[in-house]
């Protein structure tokens, strides 16, 4: 691949190792060279490095590959995930999962990422629905806009939520943020 | 947590800055004398750059700049014109670069280069006044290799050959890199070390310098190599570029010529970064052959022009830091 398709979330074999960009800057004086400065982070090891290209220069595409696959159990220290086509199940480390396993609910379909066949990584959904098991009660008569108070879904995620949320009730989460989006009524 | 960036401008107040700093602007320039002209979006062929990448529109392109179409009317007896047209410039995408941006782009006739600084220093305070931000409080003007003596230590007189430039680079920690060092061709070696230079030279040490010092700077007298369409001229026994380049509170701002009106000098220049292009592997370019032919036959008149990044005008006098804060565009693609 060419330097100039270098974007956010491009992956990236580098030492045969694969990277995925996690930060991108462009910066070109206007007669000058294009500097692209990224910061790179390995899949495998987590580890984030700064690097800069500059235009013209070639780049080779990691070989990751994504796949839909559902979430089954948790013992903790790894998370396994089944490929509803194949049935082939896969493990993930917690180190890779880290603070996606809030939303983490059974039976959640997300992407599982395969470098060279190995499974390194995995990418949720941008929002995941999840039922309050737990709340603080609301304060009656404090209609000011705004107002938040803690919630817990059932993975156990403590999430800040409106006043009129009550336990038993559907939220909306945004698994970018981890942010209360919105209530779901079914 | 994924930092969320405020939205940037409401939308009544982009529409209301648009609206006032275009108004600002025609007014501004139609003052100086100058007329308005409209060119094609979509030409034959771009002006040949090392690293300016044209977006294509078969049978054509869609222009990187309006440069060559307005001197082709400056030949034919234009007078100064002017001209606010959107440009395309293929994979620039970033916080201060989109692929279509608009350029305010200006031509004096029968004037010079502090002429067209003043146009800048004008313009940037009409557009200011129009966002109801105060005007630049100091504009300074310097020779660029005063500044790389500056922020390296290091004299150079313009000139340098490629390897000797490689060298001189190195010992101050930049590296010169990329294949145009290893052409054939010594006036492709040249330009491929000079832009280097410059690139990393304005990433490492200008940029800082600018932003450390704010306020308004034109930097003149650039190398030979870096003259693009700019003519040479002598300046204390050195043949250096009559050509600047306008900041604002460290930003990159304006590019302005005295503009070349030598055709074969022209064409050489075209065939240097054609080589240049030819070594880094980028797709070849038609060279205007029309406009090196009316450079020949009706001839351009002396003239300065300038080129002026709009967007990031807009963005600076809104104390923004992104195009996108200030932008029109709904959901269009490359920015």
């Amino acid at each position: 691949m060419d330097v100039s398709d270098l974007r956010k979330n491009a992956k990236l074999e580098i030492d045969g190792q694969p990277y995925v960009v996690v930060e991108f800057q462009f910066v070109k004086p206007g007669k000058g060279q294009g500097l692209y400065k990224c910061k790179i982070k390995n899949m495998i090891t987590g580890a984030v490095l700064d690097r800069t290209w500059r235009s013209g220069e070639k780049l080779e595409a990691a070989n990751v590959e994504s796949r839909k696959m559902q979430f089954l159990y948790s013992s903790g220290e790894a998370f396994t995930f089944m490929d509803m086509g194949t049935y082939e199940q896969v493990e993930l480390v917690a180190d890779i999962v880290g603070d996606d396993k809030n939303y983490l609910l059974d039976n959640l379909e997300c992407d599982i990422l395969f470098y060279n066949d190995r499974p390194v990584g995995l990418s949720m959904p941008s929002h995941v629905v999840m039922e309050v098991t737990e709340a603080e009660p609301g304060v009656k008569g404090d209609t000011a806009t705004g107002v938040t108070k803690n919630a817990w879904v059932s993975t156990g995620y403590q999430i800040a939520v409106p006043l009129f949320i009550k336990v038993g009730e559907k939220v909306k989460i945004d698994t970018r943020t981890g942010a209360y989006v919105e209530r779901v009524n079914e | 947590m994924t930092a969320t960036r405020p939205p940037g401008l409401p939308w009544p107040a982009r529409v209301a800055l648009w609206d006032r700093a275009l108004g600002a602007i025609r007014e501004r320039l139609r003052a100086a004398g100058m007329r308005e002209v409209s060119t094609p979006v979509r030409v034959a062929a771009v002006a040949v750059e090392p690293f300016i990448e044209p977006l294509t529109a078969p049978p054509g392109y869609l222009a990187t700049s309006p440069e060559l179409a307005m001197k082709r009317l400056l030949c034919r007896g234009a007078g100064s014109i002017f001209q606010i047209s959107h440009v395309f410039r293929a994979a620039e995408i970033g916080a201060r670069h989109s692929e279509e941006f608009h350029l305010i782009e200006w031509y004096r006739v029968d004037d010079d280069l502090a002429a067209a600084r003043a146009d800048v220093e004008a313009l940037v305070d009409a557009v200011f006044t129009a966002a109801g931000r105060p005007p630049v409080a100091r504009w300074s003007t310097f020779a660029i290799l005063e500044i790389v003596e500056a922020t390296l230590g290091l004299r150079l007189r313009g000139d340098e050959e490629a390897d000797a430039l490689t060298r001189l680079a190195a010992g101050v920690g930049l590296a010169l890199t990329g294949p145009g060092l290893a052409a054939r061709d010594p006036d492709v070696r040249r330009l491929a070390a000079w832009t280097a230079f410059f690139s990393e030279w304005s990433d490492r040490d200008l940029d800082p310098w600018l932003a450390d010092r704010g306020g308004g700077v034109h930097l003149c007298d650039f190398p030979p190599a870096l003259a693009a369409l700019a003519e040479l001229r002598e300046v204390d026994g050195s043949r250096l570029a009559a050509r600047f380049e306008s900041y604002v509170d460290g930003v990159e701002l304006a590019n302005g010529y005295q503009e070349l009106r030598d055709a074969d000098e022209q064409a050489a220049r075209f065939a240097v970064v054609s080589g240049l292009r030819d070594a880094h592997d980028l797709p070849t370019l038609p060279v205007d052959g029309p406009f090196l032919s009316d450079l020949r036959g009706y001839g351009l008149p002396r003239c300065a022009g300038v080129a002026l990044g709009l967007d990031r005008l807009l963005m600076i006098a809104a104390g923004a830091d992104q195009l996108s804060d200030i932008s029109l565009a709904l959901g269009t693609p490359g920015r």
